[in-house]
């Protein structure tokens, strides 16, 4: 077995008065492919948001490769190897695609090695080569995702948080970022994927967990679109 | 028509001081999202600076000028450091913000009329010789005074497009979330955004002082011209700041080809409203889209 890169302990955090996590357990391997699928306002934002820093936790811990990182802010826990695409395609839409990338890169130092993993990111996303000196407004849903996810892979992290990525997409943009989630946790990277297009995600993980109201409701690998509830609430047939 | 060309001078001289306060406005809106009336304080804060040290104290005009630059950055750091941080992390509304700048704007001009009274100063320089320059009379002062204003400002614009913290000034400006998640420190980079909209607003200030006159009070009408450049340009895009500026400056002394002389503030409020009416954006503006959230 692969050693434990996150470990989640008994989560509980919200947003002032509401708790929308009501304690929370989550493992995953080195290489593992985690989808966290559950309704809309199950919580599964709140609890990507509070593996980085972005909610605070108010019960329990969070380890990443062992070492606690509950309560540290963004700016921190991006240095341990982490990196977070957030919801919505959220770029930096005022300023040009390579900014973008160059911003990903901000905590390195070696302006040889932005390079290098810009070109390593242009070669994986073709279309945003073409588009580098343009700003990211200009970008359609598809590329401004793309963009989003070569942002959080110039640090080439050993672990990536996907918020969503296939929220306001055409399907077949979807597919195409969905095959290339797939292409990047082959290459080794940990991913923690929370999807509310459960198809989309059960397809390409190895590792499956629904939350419902702050809880884990089920949790197993891939099979787990098998099971009678998951077909009944979240794939519809 | 040398009348018009001396306008036009007026006009650029007006402009090159709008500019610099409507880009300190800018710079400071698009990282913090509020209007800010703290410049208009370090405008007057910069100017006594420099009569203090200069005048008062006797030292090099360029010492009095880096001391001064200097105090008004602390000033900036601490106005946001005690008054602005907190509210921000309160959560305060951009409207207690508004609020709680105009209160540091009274208090800061407030403690210089204490300190050197209401009476108008000047920094005492010879009276200078105009160039004719296609009859308009301009001086070598209110030349410098342009020639710093646009240097000044492609010297920011070089920084805010080429450096890593220029382009990190403007991702936190983008996105405040976002940027954190990338590593960048926000509140460090607030804070020198703060700087550097300080030292904008500082030599605004310390180039009218010596061009014309101080006292306490110039800040006022300078924020409403400022932030006037500002939102005519499009509120926090800096370039346009410049263009927001200049346009002011020239308008409202062409204006006094058609109207009284008394009437010249006047102008820049009325390009104001309309501007609020009917293109709130300004001239360069896009309007922001909605961001997706759910």
């Amino acid at each position: 077995m692969k050693e434990k890169i996150l470990r989640i302990e008994n989560l509980e955090a919200g947003y002032g008065e509401l708790k929308v996590l009501k304690g929370i357990n989550i493992e995953a391997r080195k290489g593992d492919l985690v989808a966290i699928i559950g309704p809309n306002g199950s919580g599964k934002s709140t609890m990507i948001k509070s593996i980085f820093g972005l909610v605070k936790p108010t019960k329990g811990q969070i380890l990443f490769k062992g070492k606690k990182i509950t309560g540290k802010r963004p700016d921190e826990i991006v240095h341990y190897g982490i990196t977070y695409v957030p919801q919505g395609r959220l770029v930096f839409s005022t300023m040009t695609v390579e900014e973008n990338l160059e911003m990903g890169a901000f905590i390195l130092k070696d302006k040889s090695i932005v390079k290098e993993r810009m070109e390593e990111v242009y070669k994986f996303f073709p279309e945003l080569k073409e588009k580098r000196n343009q700003r990211a407004t200009f970008l359609s849903g598809g590329q401004q995702q793309m963009l989003s996810i070569g942002r959080a892979l110039m640090l080439k992290p050993e672990m990536i948080l996907l918020d969503e990525p296939s929220l306001g997409l055409a399907p077949m943009a979807m597919q195409d970022i969905f095959r290339k989630i797939k292409t990047i946790n082959k290459q080794g990277t940990t991913v923690i994927l929370v999807e509310q297009n459960a198809h989309l995600a059960l397809a390409i993980c190895n590792k499956a967990y629904v939350i419902e109201t702050g809880r884990i409701a089920l949790k197993g690998g891939k099979d787990i679109a098998k099971k009678q509830k998951v077909k009944d609430l979240y794939l519809g047939h | 028509m040398p009348l018009i060309n001396q306008l036009l001078a007026n006009g650029l001289i007006a402009g090159a001081i709008y500019a610099l306060m409507a880009s300190s406005f800018s710079l400071i809106f698009n990282i913090v999202k509020f209007m800010d009336f703290s410049p208009g304080a370090i405008y007057v804060l910069a100017a006594f600076a420099a009569f203090f040290f200069n005048i008062v104290l006797g030292l090099n005009f360029f010492v009095a000028l880096i001391l001064s630059l200097i105090i008004v950055s602390l000033a900036a750091i601490v106005i946001n450091k005690s008054v602005y941080k907190p509210i921000r992390e309160r959560k305060g509304s951009n409207f207690i913000l508004l609020l709680a700048s105009f209160g540091v704007f009274l208090i800061v001009t407030g403690i210089i009329l204490l300190l050197f009274g209401a009476q108008v100063k000047t920094f005492g320089l010879p009276i200078e010789k105009g160039y004719d320059i296609f009859g308009a009379l301009i001086t070598k002062t209110q030349i410098l005074l342009i020639v710093t204003s646009l240097v000044l400002f492609f010297f920011l614009q070089l920084f805010m497009k080429t450096t890593k913290l220029g382009k990190s000034m403007r991702a936190v400006a983008d996105n405040r979330e976002i940027a954190s998640t990338l590593g960048i420190n926000v509140e460090k980079t607030i804070t020198i955004t703060f700087v550097i909209a300080a030292i904008l607003a500082g030599v605004a200030g310390i180039l009218v002082g010596i061009e014309q006159n101080i006292e306490h009070s110039m800040g006022f009408i300078v924020v409403i011209k400022g932030i006037t450049a500002s939102i005519v340009g499009g509120v926090g895009n800096v370039p346009a700041a410049l263009l927001g500026g200049f346009l002011i400056g020239i308008v409202e002394n062409l204006g006094i080809l058609f109207l009284p002389s008394g009437y010249k503030d006047a102008i820049a409020f009325l390009i104001l409203i309309i501007f609020l009416l009917f293109r709130p954006q300004g001239i360069f503006g896009v309007k922001t889209r909605e961001e997706v959230s759910g």
